[in-house]
């Protein structure tokens, strides 16, 4: 009898626990399919009550972002796919100096101890934690000054110290990951250690570059705060030209969910290249690792 | 007696010699590649970080503009004064806590309770986990105007789906506590994934030998999820839990797309309110004092984060 109360327990739980999955599926999922949904429909479409599940497609939003068809020469579609092209440049250059840097930085900290090295350590994790508009309001000034303002150079130097300091720590715990005796053999046997660093190293934490890498990228591509910011016209990338994307009537919302698709894609294919490697990234190198 | 025989010995004096040699070359290429291969990160980071740092400290004790760079007036602790004493900055502080409490509570809990389903070995479950990753993958001021077009008053789905449920429409960014609650949904909707992935990995790492011992000794569901699962991914949950804090404290994009700080200033966060003072007032030398208390309070917790972080970068 007890067994059959507890059962029906069992089952109760059971039950809510898939109700409760389900409906954290709906709210996870859901804004995304409407966010798909919404860059296909026009005007006409979009401001419908009941909003409409079946309507023609309107290309009108990636004809803007990509800059091709009939929709690129509308007066809301102007400089949006060259803040696409800046977004590209700026992530793409961003990313490969800071992981540049950050690898250099990661396999010392991995393999030597020198004076200041915790200190070191927590002011490069420190600059991933700074709030972006507390460093901005001198960045303003400095920028001006150096002639920085609304360039992609000046962009990408940002982007740099945003990342380098995230790569510093991932591809420490890459770094980690190998062991020491690799360099020592190499030693031993009469190679340099710059010699074991680029020769044996490096090559064995080729996917590790690759992971964090896509980590940058991902956070480079995403930038809003400091792009908005120190950009007014030249250097604005697509998710600050989107913000501003306001026509004559209105926020063009086809536009900015379009831009919204094509933003995500990028992201989409280095989250599925870099899996394996999600936990190391999300903790700084700390996690994961194998 | 032995090793003073050896060093008098001119062929072996001049053996340990190489190897002394050899010993310091290997430590000064060594001091060179740590000064080298520190030098780029290094130099970046203080010239994009430290000096603008020490930049907002300085002119923080000013009364200056950014639009009248000529005029400086050395104001003493003012700025601050006026900032603490200021009602407005502290309902900033009220609203950007609520904000985090709200966000932080509400992306664990959810976190939590999915990441312990997500890590039971089922069909087609690496598929719904990357599906279930995709808001984090959004930029974030994207997730902002999404939001604000789904909980559009008049023709926003959200309120579609709540009228059809037989409710009334609701103003949801025109009033501070709608506003407030749509702010933490849009907020918990793109970050709790990462609560999922930090507490499934987390869940996975805790040996099965541990359960089956617990189900040998008859330990129920409840037992061993609050005192085996819980405890023993503490750690980790505690990393996802900081970094959340950092990242909902400090969030400013969100509210740029979402409510743009409205209605009225009543959706403002630290950050927002910095961003406005400096950037559409261009009182730089308040907004500077602001950024050094928003500053002050980030690097405290960064400070836990870190610490945290190196204990268990050794452990593991």
């Amino acid at each position: 009898m007890t067994h059959s109360k507890t059962s029906s327990i069992d089952l109760a739980t059971r039950w809510l626990v898939l109700g409760l999955l389900a409906l954290y599926t709906v709210y996870n999922v859901g804004p995304i399919f409407w966010l798909l949904l919404s860059s296909f429909k026009g005007r006409m479409d979009f401001f419908t009550m009941p909003p409409k599940l079946f309507f023609t497609p309107d290309l009108s939003g990636y004809q803007a972002v990509f800059g091709v068809g009939a929709a690129k020469d509308s007066a809301s579609a102007v400089g949006v796919f060259d803040s696409l092209v800046n977004s590209v440049i700026v992530s793409v250059a961003g990313t490969s100096l800071a992981v540049f840097f950050g690898t250099l930085a990661g396999y010392v900290c991995s393999r030597f101890n020198f004076i200041g090295k915790g200190d070191f350590m927590f002011f490069v994790l420190s600059t991933r934690m700074l709030p972006p508009v507390a460093v901005l309001v001198f960045y303003h000034l400095m920028f001006a000054r150096l002639g920085l303002a609304d360039t992609r150079t000046g962009l990408v130097l940002v982007s740099i110290f945003a990342n380098v300091g995230l790569a510093t720590w991932i591809m420490k715990g890459f770094f980690d990951g190998v062991p020491k005796e690799v360099e020592q053999i190499a030693i031993v046997n009469g190679y340099t250690r710059m010699y074991a660093f680029l020769k044996l190293v490096l090559p064995m934490v080729k996917g590790g570059i690759a992971a964090t890498a896509g980590f940058c990228f991902i956070f480079a591509w995403n930038e809003f705060a400091f792009a908005s910011i120190l950009t007014t016209t030249q250097a604005k990338t697509l998710p600050v030209k989107i913000s501003a994307a306001s026509g004559a009537t209105g926020i063009e919302w086809t536009q900015i969910c379009a831009a919204g698709v094509v933003l995500i894609i990028p992201v989409l294919i280095f989250f599925y290249l870099i899996r394996k490697h999600l936990l190391m990234g999300m903790t700084f190198g700390v996690l994961g690792r194998r | 007696m032995a090793g003073t025989a050896n060093s008098l010995n001119p062929e072996s004096q001049a053996a340990a010699h190489a190897a002394r040699q050899t010993e310091l070359r290997k430590r000064s290429s060594g001091r060179l590649m740590i000064f080298g291969f520190l030098s780029p990160t290094l130099a970046i980071l203080l010239f994009m970080v430290a000096y603008p740092i020490f930049s907002l400290i300085y002119y923080s004790f000013f009364n200056f503009s950014a639009l009248r760079q000529a005029t400086m007036k050395p104001v003493g602790f003012n700025n601050y004064k006026f900032l603490l004493s200021d009602p407005d900055l502290w309902e900033r502080f009220i609203f950007t806590g609520k904000f985090v409490f709200i966000c932080v509570t509400l992306q664990m809990l959810i976190g939590i309770f999915v990441g312990y389903q997500m890590q039971k070995n089922f069909r087609g479950r690496d598929v719904i986990f990357t599906l279930l990753m995709m808001p984090m993958m959004l930029s974030p001021v994207v997730v902002g105007f999404l939001w604000r077009y789904m909980l559009n008053s008049e023709w926003g789905v959200i309120n579609f789906l709540v009228s059809s449920a037989g409710f009334a429409k609701v103003d949801w960014l025109g009033q501070t506590n709608p506003a407030l609650w749509a702010a933490a949904a849009a907020d918990t909707w793109m970050w709790t994934p990462f609560i999922v992935l930090l507490a499934t990995a987390a869940f996975r790492g805790i040996p099965e030998t541990i359960y089956e011992a617990a189900e040998v000794d008859g330990a129920s569901p409840a037992y061993r999820f609050f005192r085996i699962t819980l405890p023993m991914s503490a750690p980790v949950l505690f990393i996802a839990l900081i970094l959340r804090l950092i990242d909902s404290f400090k969030q400013y994009d969100l509210f740029v797309a979402l409510t743009g700080g409205g209605p009225g200033s009543s959706t403002e966060t630290v950050s927002f309110s910095v961003a406005k003072t400096a950037f559409s007032y261009f009182y730089t030398g308040e907004a500077s004092a602001l950024a050094v208390i928003l500053l002050v309070i980030i690097i405290g917790l960064s400070m836990i984060l870190v610490r945290h972080l190196t204990k268990m970068g050794e452990k593991y």
